[in-house]
């Protein structure tokens, strides 16, 4: 009787556990604001609604709306000016108006790229991660696909903002395929020692049975021969000729930022 | 004399080697007797080779069981400790002899204590209760002392780079380096039975040369003893490729401070100074496991052990899933400790 009862308890915390891991996205769901400005119509309804999701997801995890602008048309200006004025009219920001962003912006009509971050946005996606993003994703956007480039930098920008300021996100030590293969051949190479070393090592050297007394070094010659110089041109930063780096600025509204731009 | 047996001189009983004390002692009266005291004469009693086919245990008068290579045993019938005087004299009297210090119990002690601590080991196998016999066994060695005169002539270079402009400037040096060394090598260990592993044997080592005694036959009263199949000039080869290799890595030991060196030619003589025939102390452990016998040796001075205990799977997976999961959690703790990349 008792367990049945136990059994019933069970149940029921079980079910208020399920309704609200049901609830709790649902509710997310209605605290989003739109994610992605396609004016520049590069995106299908379902594309847009499934960049929205994403998007909604990594900026909740990161505190820091991850924002895809588009344009064929910039009103006469510079792709950064037009991202800023766009910042400062619309008040981005996850968690106040102009506040926590990372905002990707697709200059159609000059075919220019600009990836910049706001306040945490500046702090944790700076220049030189800036650069890494939009080189990244240049490639998709020079071969027109827009939505593998959209979602490689929503899924990117997420990343980097999981690795302290100043750090390279690129570091081997941070990819999870390097973590499980170093593992895995730590392991492996202490097993086969271990079993390689089951049966006794041998544990005397040249030195265990030398006379040192009599034992001596009688030539000894290092001479300098000669010496050859070779030189090598510096492998240079930009990768692409598409002109890249720029950096960040601040926005009329007095909004500092921090930005990679190039062209695709 | 072919027979050599103990009788204690005051009681009577047979007197065997004393691993404890190093001497040859009698277990019924407590008599102990010094063994560098004993007459050697046996050494010098020329004996005619192959003559004898037979040996007859002088305490029951029982046809020893011997094959051709043995020099010590025990009466299978009496118990009684024999040591056959015409197969350990002449040139087959050996010069040297390490005694055994570990005696038949703590020889066991060791084992079990080592087969709990295999890492990799069947648990089945760790309690050692199928250790099927223990056999305490002088094993014959030749003892090299070697003179190696070594020359090599090899290219050094030296690496340094540095940045001027746009440009990356590498400077390599090169240095022609020669070594001429003569190093002398004492008493390197080869064994010279037939029977035994190479291998195993030569895991063995190290031995502690300062109980090496001059040979005498009390020393074997009790344990098995074999003589050499192989003479010093056989096993030399086998010597000198080891000692070569101590050689040359003695010459690179010398060369330091370069980045790379590459060996133009090298030049090893190694010469025989001397060569002593010494019987080592080895427990022999036979053990049963999986219906196959395992051997084990265990160097009668020191207690190490060698050999190849089989292996379980089973754990062999458990200490790969173990070392690899704790690796990717500290690789995991690194990466978050530096960047906090997840």
């Amino acid at each position: 009787m008792k367990n049945k009862l136990h059994k019933r308890n069970f149940s029921i915390m079980m079910l208020f556990v399920f309704i609200i891991l049901i609830i709790h996205p649902v509710m997310a769901i209605e605290e989003t604001s739109q994610k992605v400005y396609d004016f520049a119509g590069l995106l299908t309804a379902e594309e847009v609604a499934s960049l929205e999701s994403i998007s909604n997801k990594y900026s909740q995890k990161r505190q820091v709306d991850i924002i895809i602008l588009t344009t064929k048309d910039t009103q006469g200006k510079d792709v950064v000016q037009y991202m800023e004025d766009f910042y400062d009219e619309k008040g981005l920001g996850y968690d106040k108006p102009h506040g926590n962003t990372a905002i990707l912006t697709i200059d159609l009509e000059h075919r220019e790229v600009y990836v910049a971050g706001f306040y945490k946005g500046e702090e944790y996606l700076d220049n030189s991660r800036c650069d890494l993003i939009r080189e990244k994703i240049t490639p998709d956007l020079s071969g027109g696909d827009y939505y593998e480039a959209f979602q490689a930098f929503i899924k990117l920008s997420y990343q980097y903002m999981g690795v302290k300021p100043g750090v390279n996100p690129e570091n081997i030590l941070f990819k999870l395929w390097f973590q499980v293969l170093a593992a895995i051949i730590v392991a492996g190479f202490s097993v086969i020692a271990m079993a390689y070393n089951s049966g006794g090592r041998i544990t005397t050297r040249g030195s265990t049975y030398m006379d040192s007394n009599n034992s001596r070094i009688t030539n000894r010659i290092d001479n300098y021969v000669r010496t050859v110089t070779t030189k090598q041109k510096k492998p240079s930063n930009n990768s692409n000729g598409s002109g890249g780096g720029g950096g960040g600025g601040v926005s009329s509204g007095g909004h500092s930022h921090s930005g990679s731009r190039g062209s695709f | 004399m072919m027979v050599i047996q103990y009788k204690c001189p005051d009681c009577g009983a047979d007197m065997f080697f004393d691993s404890e004390s190093g001497k040859l002692s009698c277990d019924s009266c407590g008599r102990k007797d010094n063994v560098e005291d004993f007459p050697k004469d046996f050494i010098y009693n020329v004996f005619t080779e192959g003559e004898t086919v037979e040996y007859h245990c002088k305490n029951c008068g029982a046809v020893i069981l011997t094959d051709t290579d043995t020099t010590a045993t025990t009466c299978s019938f009496c118990g009684s400790g024999v040591v056959l005087g015409d197969r350990l004299s002449g040139n087959m009297a050996p010069a040297k002899v390490i005694p055994f210090t570990i005696s038949k119990e703590e020889a066991m002690k060791e084992f079990k204590a080592w087969c709990k601590n295999g890492l990799l080991t069947p648990k089945g196998f760790m309690t050692a209760d199928r250790v099927k016999s223990i056999a305490g066994m002088y094993v014959p060695f030749w003892l090299y002392d070697l003179q190696s005169k070594g020359h090599a002539d090899a290219v050094c270079t030296k690496v340094s780079s540095y940045t001027r402009g746009d440009y990356i400037y590498t400077e390599t040096s090169y240095y022609d380096v020669h070594r001429s060394v003569d190093l002398q090598y004492i008493k390197v260990p080869v064994d010279a039975s037939e029977k035994m592993n190479d291998e195993l044997m030569d895991k063995l080592e190290p031995y502690d040369y300062s109980q090496l005694k001059d040979f005498n036959t009390p020393y074997l009263a009790g344990y098995l003893a074999e003589k050499y199949n192989y003479d010093d000039k056989q096993l030399f080869s086998r010597v000198k490729s080891r000692t070569d290799k101590y050689v040359e890595s003695y010459i690179a030991s010398t060369i330091k401070g370069y980045h790379t060196t590459s060996y133009k030619n090298k030049q090893i003589d190694t010469k025989q100074i001397d060569a002593h025939y010494t019987l080592i102390p080895v427990w022999m452990v036979y053990y049963d496991y999986n219906k196959s016998e395992h051997i084990f040796a265990m160097n009668g001075q020191t207690g190490k052990v060698v050999g190849k205990p089989p292996i379980s799977y089973g754990k062999v997976a458990a200490w790969f899933t173990g070392i690899a999961s704790v690796s990717f959690i500290v690789l995991k703790s690194v990466a978050w400790i530096i960047g906090g990349g997840f």
